[in-house]
C-alpha cells in the first residue's frame, strides 16, 4: 500500500490491467493500475482517454472512471460490448490482466464535486450509469450526509449494471435511495420522476445516457418548471442507445478524429462537432459558435457534414473542404485537421 | 531653405509658390508637409486604390493604408464593393492586417468582434444586456467603382464633382470591360522619393529618352506642341500624325470616344483622358507594338486601338489597350518614400502561357517603372540638398505645372478653411 502523501497524482502514462470483472453478459469492468506507484486523483464522474493501437492504427476513446476517487490506487472503466464496436470489442477481447495501455486524464466537468448540494437526483440510462456509480461510491465511501436519489433506466433487469452493489449501498447507506426503471416496469416519465423525487426542485440533477434519454430528461424537467441551470449532462462515451430511453435514436454516434490533437471523439448527427469535442474535454479555437466569426474554421480530411452557417465561411472555402466546427454536424465518420 | 522649416511657415510657402517652377524643397522633404498632404489631399480627395478585378468574389478584400488611415475595401454578398475604416468598434484594434485576402465575415483578431461584409456588427461576445450591436457597425468610407476602377474618399463630404467626372470617363473606359477582367499580375514598387515627384515624373515625357523599352511603342512626343518638337523627334512625330489619322477613323467607326478632355487643375477632381495611337504595330505596350495577350479584353474587331490613357489627381494613371489594361496607384508612405502599385488586367478567360506570356506582358512597364524609380530617387536626393533652388518647367512639362497648380490650389483651399 502507498499513502496519498507519498506519491504524485497520476496524470497520464502507461497503465496495466490488473483484473477484469464480468457485470452482465456484455458489460465488463477493467481495473487499471499505474505501472509505477502513483495515485489516481480525480473527481467522481470524470473520464480518461485511452490511446490504443488496434490493428496498427492509433485509436482514442474516452471512458468514465467508474471507480471512486476514494479508492485511488486503481482506476476502473466499465465497458459494454457493442455489436460492431471497434474499441469496445477490442477491450473485451484483448484487455486481460497484464495487458499494457496508455491513457490521459482525468478530464471532464461532469461531477458533483463541482456542484456541492444537500440533495442530488442522479438519472442515468445504459452505460450512462458509470459516472453516477463513481459519484455514488464516493458518497458511500465517505459516509457523506447528502440525500441521493439514483434512478437508472435499463432495457431489462438482466441489463442492470452494478445492480447487486447498488442494492448493498441502498441497504446500508441511510441517505442513498436507488431505483430501476425500464423493461416491464415502464420508462422514466413525469409520474415516476415525481414519485421518486417529490422534492425535485430542491435537488441538483445529473443526467447521463444516450442523447435521446438526455433530451427526454431535459424536456421533462423543463415541463416540471425545474431550473435547468441545475441540470448537468454528460453524453460522450456511450456506444449505443438503450431501449429504455424514451426517444433513443437508432444509428448512434459517429467517430470524429482530430489529427493534430490526436484525439477521437464521438458525435451524433444532431450535435455540432465543436460541441462534441468540447464535451470530450478537447478545447479548440472558437468564438461565436454560431457560424459567423470563422474562428473554428478547419479542414475536413475525410467524411461529410451538414453545415448551416451564418456567413463565416465562403462557398469556395467549402469547396476546398473547409468547415466551421461550431455548426458542422456529422453525416458519417470524420477526420478533421485540428 | 531646409527640411526643418517650422510648421507655421507651411501657409507662407503655399502662398508664395511661383507658377511655372518646381516647388520649394520643404514641399518634398518636410515631415510637416507630408502630414499636410495626407490631411489636405489624401484624406479629402478621391483616391484610386484597386481594380475591381482584385476583388473577384464576395469576401475578397484589400487593405489600403494612407498615413494614419487604414481602409478595408471588400466585395459584399451582393457583389458590390464596400469600404470601411479598418478600426474595430470595440477598442479600436486594426482588424485586418494583411494587404489582401478573403474573409467570410470581417473578424477582429483581438476579441473576435465579427462584422458582416456590409459592416454590420454580427457578434460581440459577453456584452452587457443593454448592448445594441446596431450602434457598433464598422465606420464606412465613401467608395465608388468607375467602370471597374475602385476609388475611395476618406472625407466626410467628398468632392461633389466626382459624379460628373466619373460619368465622363466611364464612357471612355467601359468598352474595355474591366469589371469582368482578371488580374494577370500586380507589382508593388517603393520609390525613394516624395509622392509629388512620382506624380510629376509621370506627367511629362521630357525624360522619355531614359525609357528605351517604353519608347518602342509610346510616341515620345507626349506633351509636346508641334512647334516644340526637336529635330531628333521629328520622324516619330510624322509617324504619330499618320497613325493618329488612321486611329481616328477606327475609333469613329467603332464608336469609341477619343477626344482629349484635359481638366487637370481647373476642378477639384482633376483629370485628363484621351485615346491615341501607339507606335509600330499600334496594339500594345510591347517592344514591337503587337498585342501581349491573344485574347482581347472585349469583343473588339481589331487589336489596333492604341492606348486610352487617363490621369487622375492626385494619385493615379491608367492605360487601356485592346488586349490589356494597366493601372497605377500612388500611395505616400513617408515624405521620401512612395508606393507605386502597378496592376496588369487581361480578359478573364485569358490563360497565362497560352494566351499571354507574363514576361512579355509586363516587360515594358516593369522596366519603365524601375527607370522612373531611379529618376525619382535622384530628384529626391537633389531637392534635399541645401543647394537646391526651384527651376523652370519646359512647355512640354505643362502637365507637371498643372499637377503642381492643382496641388497648391487644394492646399490653399484647405488652409483657408
Amino acid at each position: 500500500m502507498i499513502t496519498e502523501s507519498s506519491a504524485p497524482a497520476w496524470s497520464d502514462g502507461p497503465l496495466v490491467c490488473r483484473q477484469v470483472h464480468d457485470l452482465t453478459p456484455d458489460v465488463r469492468t477493467f481495473l487499471l493500475a499505474p505501472t509505477e506507484p502513483r495515485l489516481f486523483r480525480h473527481d467522481p464522474g470524470q473520464f480518461l482517454t485511452l490511446t490504443l493501437d488496434i490493428d496498427g492504427s492509433p485509436v482514442e476513446r474516452c471512458y468514465t472512471i467508474s471507480s471512486p476517487p476514494t479508492r485511488p490506487q486503481l482506476a476502473a472503466i466499465t465497458v459494454k460490448r457493442t455489436p460492431g464496436g471497434l474499441v469496445s470489442n477490442w477491450l473485451h477481447d484483448h484487455l486481460t490482466p497484464g495487458t499494457m495501455l496508455r491513457a490521459r486524464g482525468p478530464l471532464g466537468l461532469f461531477s458533483l464535486a463541482r456542484h456541492p448540494a444537500q440533495k442530488y437526483l442522479l438519472l442515468s440510462a445504459g452505460s450512462g450509469v458509470t459516472p453516477m456509480m463513481s459519484m455514488t461510491r464516493t458518497l458511500y465511501d465517505l459516509a457523506h450526509p447528502a440525500d441521493v436519489v439514483f434512478v437508472h433506466s435499463a432495457r431489462s433487469p438482466d441489463d442492470i449494471i452494478f445492480r447487486r452493489e447498488l442494492d448493498l449501498i441502498a441497504a446500508t447507506a441511510p441517505g442513498i435511495r436507488v431505483a430501476h426503471v425500464g423493461g416491464d416496469s415502464g420508462r422514466l416519465n413525469p409520474a415516476t420522476l415525481r414519485q421518486f423525487a417529490p422534492d425535485l426542485h430542491q435537488r441538483e440533477v445529473f443526467s447521463c445516457g444516450p442523447a435521446g434519454f438526455m433530451d427526454a430528461v431535459r424536456s421533462m424537467l423543463a415541463d416540471e418548471g425545474f431550473d435547468l441551470a441545475r441540470l448537468h449532462e454528460e453524453s460522450f462515451s456511450f456506444d449505443q442507445p438503450l431501449a429504455g430511453a424514451a426517444t433513443a435514436r437508432a444509428g448512434g454516434a459517429f467517430k470524429v478524429e482530430f489529427t493534430r490533437s490526436r484525439r477521437t471523439v464521438e458525435c451524433d448527427a444532431d450535435t455540432p462537432v465543436l460541441a462534441a469535442a468540447s464535451r470530450a474535454g478537447l478545447s479548440l479555437p472558437a468564438s461565436c459558435a454560431q457560424g459567423m466569426c470563422g474562428t473554428c474554421k478547419t479542414t475536413l480530411l475525410a467524411g461529410s457534414v451538414e453545415m448551416r452557417h451564418n456567413g463565416g465561411i465562403r462557398p469556395r472555402e467549402i469547396e476546398r473542404n473547409k468547415i466551421l466546427l461550431c455548426c458542422a454536424k456529422p453525416l458519417e465518420d470524420l477526420v478533421i485537421e485540428a | 531653405m531646409n527640411a526643418r522649416t517650422p510648421a507655421a511657415d507651411l501657409g507662407g510657402l503655399v502662398a508664395r509658390r511661383t507658377a511655372g517652377q518646381s516647388l520649394e524643397a520643404p514641399f518634398y522633404v518636410g515631415e510637416d508637409f507630408f502630414g499636410l498632404d495626407v490631411e489636405a489631399v489624401f484624406a479629402r480627395h478621391w483616391l484610386f486604390v484597386a481594380a475591381e478585378a482584385e476583388l473577384p468574389e464576395p469576401g475578397d478584400y484589400v487593405t489600403v493604408n494612407v498615413g494614419p488611415y487604414s481602409v478595408i475595401v471588400v466585395r459584399d454578398d451582393d457583389e458590390a464593393v464596400q469600404a470601411f475604416h479598418n478600426v474595430c468598434r470595440h477598442r479600436g484594434a486594426r482588424i485586418l492586417n494583411e494587404e489582401r485576402g478573403s474573409v467570410g465575415n470581417i473578424v477582429c483578431g483581438y476579441h473576435r468582434w465579427t462584422y458582416g461584409v456590409d459592416g454590420k456588427l454580427l457578434h460581440a461576445e459577453s456584452q452587457a444586456p443593454g448592448f445594441d450591436p446596431s450602434c457598433f457597425g464598422l465606420r464606412s468610407v465613401h467608395v465608388r467603382s468607375v467602370a471597374g476602377l475602385v476609388f475611395i474618399c476618406l472625407a466626410e463630404e467628398p468632392p461633389a464633382d466626382f459624379d460628373e467626372v466619373a460619368a465622363r470617363i466611364a464612357r471612355y473606359i467601359e468598352p474595355h470591360n474591366l469589371r469582368q477582367a482578371k488580374v494577370a499580375t500586380q507589382i508593388d514598387l517603393v520609390e525613394n522619393g516624395n509622392w509629388k515627384l512620382t506624380m510629376e515624373n509621370n506627367r511629362e515625357c521630357y525624360h522619355c529618352g531614359g525609357h528605351p523599352e517604353l519608347q518602342c511603342s509610346l510616341f515620345p512626343i507626349y506633351g509636346y506642341a508641334e512647334e516644340d518638337i526637336p529635330p531628333v523627334l521629328r520622324p516619330a512625330y510624322e509617324r504619330y500624325l499618320k497613325a493618329d489619322d488612321e486611329a481616328r477613323g477606327t475609333y469613329e467607326s467603332l464608336g469609341l470616344p477619343y477626344e482629349a478632355i484635359e481638366e487637370l487643375d481647373t476642378r477639384t477632381t482633376g483629370f485628363r483622358i484621351q485615346r491615341e495611337p501607339l507606335d509600330l504595330a499600334g496594339e500594345s505596350f510591347t517592344e514591337d507594338g503587337t498585342a501581349a495577350c491573344r485574347r482581347l479584353l472585349a469583343d473588339f474587331p481589331t487589336g489596333r486601338l492604341g492606348r486610352l490613357s487617363l490621369h487622375m489627381q492626385p494619385n493615379a494613371w491608367f492605360h487601356f489597350m485592346a488586349d490589356h489594361a494597366i493601372t497605377f496607384s500612388v500611395i505616400p508612405l513617408a515624405a521620401d518614400r512612395t508606393l507605386v502599385r502597378t496592376t496588369w488586367l487581361v480578359h478573364p478567360d485569358a490563360v497565362e502561357g497560352v494566351d499571354y506570356d507574363l514576361d512579355t506582358l509586363t516587360r515594358v512597364w516593369t522596366a519603365t517603372n524601375d527607370q522612373d524609380a531611379v529618376f525619382v530617387a535622384r530628384a529626391q536626393q537633389g531637392v534635399t540638398s541645401p543647394a537646391y533652388l526651384p527651376g523652370p518647367y519646359s512647355p512640354t512639362e505643362y502637365q507637371v505645372e498643372a499637377f503642381v497648380n492643382w496641388y497648391v490650389t487644394r492646399l490653399r483651399a484647405h488652409l483657408e478653411q
